[in-house]
């Protein structure tokens, strides 16, 4: 009977999981954790192994693990964490690295003065000071322009909070309240699943716990290793490029090599371009959190996330390439690099597992920061948000419209009717383009536009758009999309295009136009039959003109 | 006499109270159970009446709750239905809050719009978020829009503007013009439907709401006219999602109200109960076949949201319908539920029902999987002369072949596997029951739970020891409960308006002034149902938060008017953050929406009292069989009639009260009383 008891315990905390994902978003005061729920929350074991962990987006998952990992090699001997201590930790380069706006707030749980259990959570915090709002730039070249770095620091000792610290960042930062507004939030939410974990361990006995722990760790290893089977095994290898560093070079080209056995993935960045001038370097651990995505997808997608899953996936890749950046290295855009690595390992296996892989979508977060002053309250605002684009098509349907990238999840836009209240913007339109591409059996789902009209002068954009050069591919024959890239419409009428760009100013009466890519096709556009392409004109998702020439039978 | 009748899923319920014409005290019950019809609901309804031989003459209150909208919704049953925007924003309804729930699965498949996108249509105009005009209607091509309406055949228009919930100005005027053009398509505009900003959840309440409004209207117009050839003098009432029920009329203008009315009778059942027995803090569970919905009472009040979804799951974004509705969770584990075992050996109990076709192996009609069901037939939970209502025999040699695969993979023997079963779906419940209760900050402790639907009494012994929940109630009449909640409910309109107002002196007047508007909005709404005035009863809440979050918490503002302090509310908000998140802040407070809720009060009946006859408790005894209690140990338990219980008697468990539509565990650390009412109650020995 016992195996019956150790999988409920695995169900609890995965439920206390839940709710620490929950009081995260409830509470928090940065639209992008609670609109864009760009978090993640966790329980491991006491050495740092994944047992459960919330998502809001798929960017986190070697996040929590390694952070406490990290914890671990700072607090140890003499240093070694007490009950009611609390770490706060943000460094790139290290455990749960992406960039500085992602904080962890790491949380020890003691049962009887025993160390048992670490709950942890990881949100991007709108503001953390930094040369430019939103502490996201595209022109940094090093990370001290990014903002505040916390180099795993006890922001509660023994139960008395760090009032030194607390202080720092309000001077330090754009937003203080929402900013320490969020450090409340992550601590809420790592005390409830603290709480959470004690109340089963005083349930079952810390025994059963433990073995509960390791059974499950077990059992994600196996999950995996059965979906591993029904891959082909052998060696794949390609290259990509990041297009542009923000100062106008590139491409950097990356490579990755892939080797699937019935007990591996092993992943090989060897070769890629070294560390860039600019903010586009990803880290190591970055780029660990894109393998164990893409790996995820096609072996346990609707699996919870558990450490054990990814014990048969391997990265590599020598320290200081574009993926695997060292210090001082900027990184604050350094999710533009890490779906780019996913994008590339999705295109080398998707041939191999259409069912599980469709043709490219847009691959970029397309997050822009605007910030100005509001026309009617005089408050600063930064406005901080991924769009929405166009996935590819595959062999069984044509590709989705209006998603966030492989990068979110269970990520929202913010509605217009809130963002207009909150920001000095006003959204002309928010619809589906038509710049065409994507055709083939199987439609890519079409890109789309945000045109946002400011309404004060001194406004300041900041937005990262990679494949404004590059078309989202197409697959087996389905024709490529289209291109990620926004524009100013100036009021007197210029226009310039761009694919990254920092603090760009605007003034009252410019619109921004966010133009997100349509997704590749898949298969022969004259495979599609003549119906579907008539409704797809019915329904202005493609142009007469287009369909005469993209699609032959027609 | 008062009846009320439910139409659910699978079975048609009815019940009818009778009184004595002197007295006027309730004397009986009366129930019945016939299969729903889903072709034609209101012949199931007229079957119900038939079977339990109702005089609909004799019929004073006649209230009535239908799955005819969630079923138009699930099964794309609804009618043609274009949607008219602001230009620029007719793809909000498609590209909906792009988000993902199945966030690794990279070969997704987005759920499709309501309305294709050739029959979304813009007009230019434009309010800001003060509700200020900045873009004057223009309906130029509103004809065009009416041209391609009426050749594609469209039966419903929904229209949603962006910041209507602030200024309805515009859609006013085009829902006129348009009912104008086309006398003879159903119109609905935006504010109609909700006043709370978002536009796409109201977008998508709006077309929703549009899309089923013939079919509701068709079938409530057959409903009135039939009871009514049948009989009936009063027009009947109808049930909402939120828990009161409503004139007819009312929910023709816009039927998504009654999207899930049927839980809601159910726990408003049990509020009214526990206002009869002094309980008013109450966990609620209703288990039925395929799922158990659970919902928290405090104080008599159960709290009310907007944010319920339709096709929503943990891989589905599921369409958002801003109504309001009673906070229910909701788990798929029901007494149907399928155990399986998945790649990596762990056993799985539900969301996969057997369903009533071909239903759990112990049905004996094909199904080859073992059940929650079986596993308590297996352990001997179910008497098998009172397995579905007495009409059949377990088929044992089934349940046999069911448990085979289980039993291999798992390496256990059937039993083992019944444990291992009962153990898992009663985590999900503890699970779900939590998520109500631990995780909003309230201590299960000071709760008693009811439990409803066919499987309640089957689980909530354990539940209640898991949970540590002193009390367990079992109604009677607990399989048909929300119908019987029915006959408890009263008039009930919520009204919930978005607003955005800093909690400060000087925006005192303001807030007072949008609750008076409110107010006078829901006298008008009940004068034209035919009811005064003075009937009304107000309560006020608003949803609240710190200054910079997005959510809110929803405080209610007692005995508000204008000497309210505001430091009250504002105290109370910070209590009921804390509470519920663990901090409070010294930031400034919000308020978000403004929350009316306007009842008039039915007269109710007494519940129905049980006599005394005197009988022995052993009488009621039928047989004796062995159960096992997991943990607790096998035991030879005796089985109770549940018909021969009377009040004032005492069950040391273990025990197994059996009725016709339900069974109740007592396990061996419990016992039972019986109250006057009938109620079953559960405690620690």
């Amino acid at each position: 009977m016992e195996q019956f008891t150790l999988e409920i315990i695995q169900d609890s905390l995965i439920a206390a999981g839940d709710e620490m994902f929950k009081t995260l978003e409830r509470t928090s005061m940065s639209p992008i954790i609670y609109e864009s729920l760009d978090y993640a929350v966790g329980i491991t074991t006491n050495k740092g192994e994944l047992l459960a962990q919330g998502n809001g987006i798929t960017a986190f998952l070697a996040a929590l693990d390694s952070v406490v990992s990290s914890t671990l090699e700072k607090f140890n001997g003499k240093n070694s964490l007490q009950e009611g201590d609390i770490v706060i930790a943000n460094t790139p380069y290290a455990g749960g690295g992406t960039h500085l706006s992602d904080v962890s707030i790491i949380y020890p749980v003691f049962y009887k003065e025993e160390l048992i259990a670490f709950t942890v959570n990881k949100a991007h915090w709108t503001e953390l000071g930094g040369t430019f709002p939103g502490s996201v730039s595209t022109v940094a070249t090093e990370i001290y322009q990014e903002g505040m770095h916390f180099p795993f620091i006890k922001i509660r000792s023994k139960g008395e909070l760090n009032q030194a610290v607390i202080d720092m960042i309000k001077v330090n930062v754009r937003l203080p309240d929402s900013t320490l507004g969020d450090l409340y939030a992550g601590i809420a939410a790592a005390e409830v699943g603290a709480k959470r974990v004690i109340t089963i361990i005083e349930k079952y006995g810390l025994e059963t716990y433990k073995k509960a722990s390791v059974s499950f760790l077990d059992y994600g290893e196996r999950m995996s290793l059965e979906a591993l089977k029904t891959i082909p095994n052998g060696v794949y290898e390609g290259v990509s490029a990041i297009e542009d560093n923000g100062f106008g070079e590139g491409p950097f080209p990356i490579k990755a090599k892939i080797t699937i056995s019935d007990f591996e993935f092993i992943v090989d960045f060897n070769g890629s371009h070294p560390q860039v001038k600019g903010a586009v370097n990803l880290s190591f651990n970055g780029l660990v959190t894109g393998c164990r995505s893409i790996f995820k997808a096609i072996t346990t997608p609707q699996m919870d996330a558990n450490g054990g899953a990814f014990r048969p996936v391997k990265v590599l890749c020598n320290p200081g390439t574009i993926v695997s950046a060292e210090s001082p290295a900027a990184v604050s855009i350094y999710y533009e690099t890490m779906i780019s690595a996913m994008d590339l390992i999705w295109k080398i296996l998707a041939p191999l597992i259409p069912d599980k892989l469709p043709a490219g979508h847009f691959r970029s977060v397309c997050a822009t920061f605007i910030s100005g002053i509001h026309p009617d309250t005089n408050q600063f605002y930064i406005q901080a948000e991924p769009l929405a684009g166009g996935w590819g098509a595959s062999n069984s349907h044509d590709g989705n419209r209006g998603q966030l990238s492989c990068g979110s999840g269970e990520s929202y836009n913010i509605p217009v009717e809130i963002r207009e209240m909150r920001y000095g913007i006003q959204v002309e339109q928010y619809a589906f383009h038509n710049e065409g591409g994507g055709y083939g059996e199987f439609q890519g789902g079409n890109g789309q536009y945000v045109d946002y009209k400011i309404l004060s002068d001194g406004a300041y954009l900041t937005a990262a758009f990679l494949g404004a050069e590059t078309k989202t591919w197409g697959m087996n024959e389905g024709i490529d999309g289209s291109y990620n890239y926004f524009k100013i419409i100036r009021k007197n009428g210029g226009e310039e295009r761009h694919s990254l760009g920092t603090n760009i100013y605007l003034d009252k009466g410019d619109i921004v136009r966010c133009a997100t890519a349509t997704g590749g096709g898949y298969g022969n556009p004259k495979d599609r039959s003549k119906e579907q392409v008539l409704l797809d004109i019915k329904n202005g998702y493609i142009t007469k003109e287009q369909a005469d020439i993209a699609y032959l039978s027609f | 006499m008062r009846v009320a009748t439910d139409i659910g899923g699978t079975f048609t319920d009815l019940v009818c109270l009778e009184f004595d014409k002197i007295s006027g005290k309730p004397i009986g019950v009366r129930v019945s159970k016939t299969d729903t019809t889903p072709s034609n609901f209101e012949e199931g309804l007229l079957n119900a009446i038939a079977k339990s031989n109702l005089n609909l003459n004799e019929v004073d209150f006649f209230a009535h709750g239908t799955t005819v909208v969630i079923n138009a919704l699930t099964e794309r049953k609804g009618a043609k239905t274009a949607l008219i925007t602001t230009k620029g924003f007719r793809d909000v309804l498609e590209i909906a809050r792009c988000n993902r729930p199945d966030l690794f699965n990279f070969n997704f498949v987005k759920q499709p719009p309501f309305v294709p996108r050739f029959l979304r249509f813009e007009i230019e105009e434009r309010m800001d978020y003060k509700g200020e005009i900045v873009t004057e209607l223009n309906t130029d091509n509103l004809e065009a829009i009416v041209q391609i309406c009426k050749e594609e055949k469209v039966a419903a228009i929904a229209i949603c503007f962006l910041h209507a919930y602030k200024n309805p100005e515009h859609e006013l005027t085009l829902l006129q013009k348009i009912k104008n053009l086309l006398p003879e398509i159903e119109v609905i505009a935006s504010h109609e439907v909700t006043r709370e900003w978002r536009e796409y959840e109201r977008t998508s309440t709006t077309v929703l709401s549009s899309y089923v409004l013939p079919i509701a209207k068709n079938y409530l117009n057959k409903l009135e006219e039939k009871l009514k050839h049948n009989g009936l003098k009063n027009t009947p009432y109808i049930m909402q999602s939120n828990g009161g029920i409503t004139t007819i009329n009312d929910v023709k203008a816009n039927p998504i109200s009654m999207v899930e009315s049927g839980p809601a009778s159910g726990v408003f059942g049990a509020i009214a109960l526990g206002k009869v027995i002094n309980k008013k803090n109450l966990i609620v569970l209703d288990i039925g076949g395929t799922t158990a919905k659970c919902a928290l009472v405090e104080n008599g009040q159960v709290k009310i949201t907007t944010n319920y979804k339709i096709d929503h799951s943990r891989t589905k974004a599921g369409y958002p319908i801003q109504t309001p509705v009673i906070d229910i969770v909701e788990i798929g584990n029901g007494g149907g539920s399928i155990a399986w075992i998945d790649a990596g050996g762990k056993m799985h109990v539900g969301p996969k029902s057997a369903g009533a076709m071909p239903g759990p192996a112990a049905y004996g009609r094909g199904g080859k999987n073992l059940t929650t069901t079986d596993a308590n037939i297996i352990l001997g939970r179910i008497h098998p002369n009172y397995f579905l209502g007495g009409e059949l025999k377990p088929d044992y040699a089934s349940i046999e072949i069911a448990s085979e695969p289980l039993c291999q993979s798992l390496n256990a023997t059937k039993e083992d596997v019944a444990k291992g079963i009962i153990r898992i779906a009663n985590a999900n419940m503890t699970n779900a029951l939590k998520l109500i209760s631990v995780n909003k900050g309230y201590d299960p402790r000071d709760f008693s739970m009811v439990v409803i639907g066919g499987g309640g009494g089957m689980h909530g012994a354990d539940l209640a020891r898991e949970l540590q929940i002193s009390e367990l109630i079992i109604p009677p009449h607990a399989g048909v409960f929300s119908a019987f909640g029915m006959l408890m409910s009263d008039l009930r309109r919520d009204l919930i308006r978005t607003n955005v107002i800093t909690l400060i002196d000087e925006s005192k007047s303001s807030i007072q002034n949008i609750f008076a508007d409110m107010q006078n909005d829901a006298i008008d709404k009940y004068k034209t149902d035919g009811f005064q005035e003075n009937l009304i009863k107000f309560t006020f809440y608003a949803d609240l938060r710190y200054a910079g979050q997005e959510h809110y918490v929803k405080v209610e503002l007692p005995n508000f008017s204008k000497n309210t302090p505001l430091d009250e509310i504002i105290n109370n908000f910070h209590e009921a953050h804390k509470k519920q998140y663990s901090f409070s802040l010294e930031t400034k407070v919000e308020l978000v929406n403004f929350h009316l809720v306007a009842e008039i009060e039915v007269d109710k009946p007494d519940f129905p009292k049980l006599k005394i006859s005197g009988k022995s408790v052993e009488e009621a005894i039928f047989a004796f069989q062995d159960v096992d209690f997991d943990d607790l140990g096998k035991h030879n338990t005796p089985f109770y009639n549940r018909d021969f219980l009377e009040p004032e008697m005492l069950i040391k468990g273990p025990a197994v009260i059996a009725e016709n539509a339900t069974t109740t565990l007592v396990t061996p650390i419990q016992q039972l009383t019986v109250d006057i009412y009938g109620n079953l109650i559960i405690t620690m020995l």
